[in-house]
């Protein structure tokens, strides 16, 4: 029968199942792409899974990163007065290059591991664009929702602006801010902005009832109060939900961009390892950035039920 | 006895939304201590006339004055109690109750500036709004948030909040109007209790301390609760023109210990069908409003 429910051991059994068998299909994929090449980097195996993880939680303290436009990444051979010998590896596939002693101070020396780099810069810049993106949309929303004319005035260009493709947008930021971090903010922040505060001002405008508001001014309420103590807690478990959407488009946006122009991040680090067929450290950041987003979502919901205990599941 | 004071006091009301006119010339007092039933047929301009008297949709004409000053907007001065949505979902009822007090006596720089002294303020509030809830039988109930409570409790809860204001008017807008009969009959017995105590004041020569003005479309309901009936009709002579109060008349008191016999309502219950919810009875609007003239007379 439709509906029927079953019972909660069934139901982790089952969770626990469709696990395996992803696992499962992954590893026979795997097993039979190795039986016809052994140095299959297309569809890792557990042993290339380990090396790759070792790779990025793991740095040589010769490997250096290039800022060169063509250069992807490199590695010292040999060093003589005036020049290095630089093993590097470019779009082209891997050459040995000599470049000169001053060159090197353009090069960016990190024996950081990768894993931790792109944590810090990709997570930094989703909570500093998540963050401006919020205030911005939850001041806002809350006075679009709450006061008519500034509703008449702000609704039509975030409507609009709502429409364009945020990542088109990456151009003007590039213009505005060049290729920084703070446009990967503003593409993140801006980007999540016109449909959060869409959400935001729907909700004080519609799940907050005039009777509500009316009823605050009876017991004795100022503006401020109207909107502090009335709007904006009626709103807060809403508000927070629509955050927690938003949260998806947020990711899709920085990894795009960072895939396009970053130097550090999730999204550089899979675009380089793909090239290089090293598909065990970008499944391994797939795995993490699922993991990522699972953690956010999560927080957010503990965060709900914090504040908001009157909200319910 | 003591003389009780006009506690709400409507004037030449009119309003009207574009050529519909809605009230025509609606007057009316009430003093200290009434409960008065609102009652018309449905779409007389009941919702109007009390948004007016709330303040949030002043009338196009005419003037409402609460304990002698004129409403400009919603204060203090009235309470409401809507028949949906009366509560606030985000806090517990001890919290509901005590809101008024938070938002009348202290401002937002007052609770962030100065947080030790607000805890203070604040535990004092709750004390008053749990003297309230045991007053409305909802003690137990204190720490429940309204998704949690019944319809009839969520009512209960919703008249404290307003009462702890001290409204010199309480407007209850079909207050029991979404709960069930057994409820409903605890609520109007709430309501009597009130009013006992209104009668102990005015008899120990203070001013009553609850005066309601209560919109219902429960005619058996009015005639138990009030002590006064007021019918808004635009069944009259002059009814293009908008409703106009077709029925002021006293209605029986009951104390909380009498039984509800409705069957002695029924003259009372005919007479006010004919005067306000019939459309056919084409009356002159002022026959049935006497109720000064009777009090006068007794």
């Amino acid at each position: 029968m439709i509906r029927e429910p079953i019972s909660p051991k069934a139901k982790l059994l089952l969770g626990i199942c469709s696990i395996c068998v992803v696992i499962g299909l992954y590893s026979w994929v795997s097993i039979r792409q190795h039986a016809i090449n052994p140095r299959d980097t297309s569809i890792p195996n557990a042993g290339q899974f380990v090396n790759g993880f070792q790779k990025i939680t793991h740095r040589d303290e010769d490997v250096i990163f290039l800022k060169s436009e063509d250069v992807i990444e490199g590695r010292f051979k040999a060093e003589t007065s005036d020049s290095v010998d630089f093993e590097m590896i470019t779009d082209s596939g891997e050459e040995v290059k000599t470049i000169a002693k001053q060159e090197i101070e353009r090069i960016q020396y990190s024996n950081v591991p990768w894993l931790w780099q792109d944590i810090q810069a990709t997570s930094f810049r989703l909570a500093v664009g998540v963050l401006i993106g919020v205030v911005l949309s939850f001041v806002v929303g809350v006075a679009m929702g709450c006061f008519a004319p500034v509703e008449a005035f702000l609704l039509p260009p975030v409507a609009f602006f709502s429409r364009i493709p945020a990542i088109a947008m990456l151009s003007v930021y590039m213009v505005v801010f060049g290729i920084s971090e703070p446009m990967f903010f503003a593409l993140v922040a801006l980007g999540i902005f016109p449909t959060l505060t869409q959400a935001i001002f729907q909700a004080a405008q519609k799940d907050v009832s005039e009777h509500a508001v009316y009823k605050a001014y009876t017991l004795g309420a100022s503006q401020f109060e109207v909107i502090g103590e009335v709007v904006v807690r009626q709103i807060l478990p809403r508000v927070i939900e629509s955050v927690r959407l938003q949260i998806g488009p947020a990711m899709v946006l920085l990894i795009a961009s960072e895939m396009l122009l970053a130097d550090v991040g999730f999204g550089y680090r899979i675009r380089i390892q793909q090239r290089l067929m090293n598909m065990s450290v970008v499944f391994i950041y797939l795995i993490l950035l699922g993991g990522m987003g699972c953690l956010i979502e999560r927080a957010l919901y503990a965060l709900r039920r914090q504040l908001c205990p009157w909200f319910g599941e | 006895m003591h003389k009780q004071l006009t506690a709400l006091s409507v004037q030449s009301v009119c309003h009207w939304f574009g050529l519909n006119h809605v009230l025509n010339e609606v007057k009316f007092e009430v003093d200290a201590g009434q409960i008065v039933a609102v009652v018309g047929p449905s779409g007389c301009g009941k919702s109007t006339l009390l948004r007016a008297i709330l303040g949030t949709h002043p009338p196009k004409s005419g003037k409402i004055l609460a304990d002698g000053k004129t409403v400009l907007g919603p204060s203090h001065h009235v309470g409401i109690v809507y028949q949906h949505y009366s509560l606030y979902d985000f806090m517990t009822a001890r919290e509901n109750v005590a809101f008024g007090l938070k938002l009348d006596r202290t401002s937002i720089l007052f609770r962030t500036l100065n947080y030790p002294a607000w805890r203070a303020v604040r535990a004092e509030h709750l004390r008053v709004a749990d003297e309230l809830l045991e007053k409305v039988h909802l003690s137990e109930a204190a720490n429940l948030y309204p998704s949690e409570m019944s319809g009839g409790m969520r009512q209960r809860v919703a008249i404290a909040q307003a009462m702890i204001m001290k409204p010199k008017i309480l407007l209850l807008d079909e207050p029991f109007g979404a709960l069930d009969e057994a409820t409903r009959e605890e609520l109007q017995l709430m309501l009597l209790r009130l009013y006992e105590e209104n009668l102990q004041a005015i008899e120990n020569g203070q001013t009553a301390p609850y005066t309601i003005l209560m919109v219902t479309h429960e005619l058996n309901e009015a005639l138990y609760v009030s002590d006064r009936i007021l019918g808004l009709s635009q069944y009259h002579s002059q009814g293009v023109q908008g409703a106009r109060i077709v029925y002021d008349r006293a209605a029986p008191v009951f104390g909380t210990l009498d039984g509800r016999d409705f069957a002695m309502f029924e003259t009372q219950k005919d007479e006010i069908r004919r005067a306000v919810f019939d459309a056919e009875h084409n009356q002159h609007h002022a026959e049935y409003v006497t109720f000064w003239d009777d009090r006068t007379k007794k």
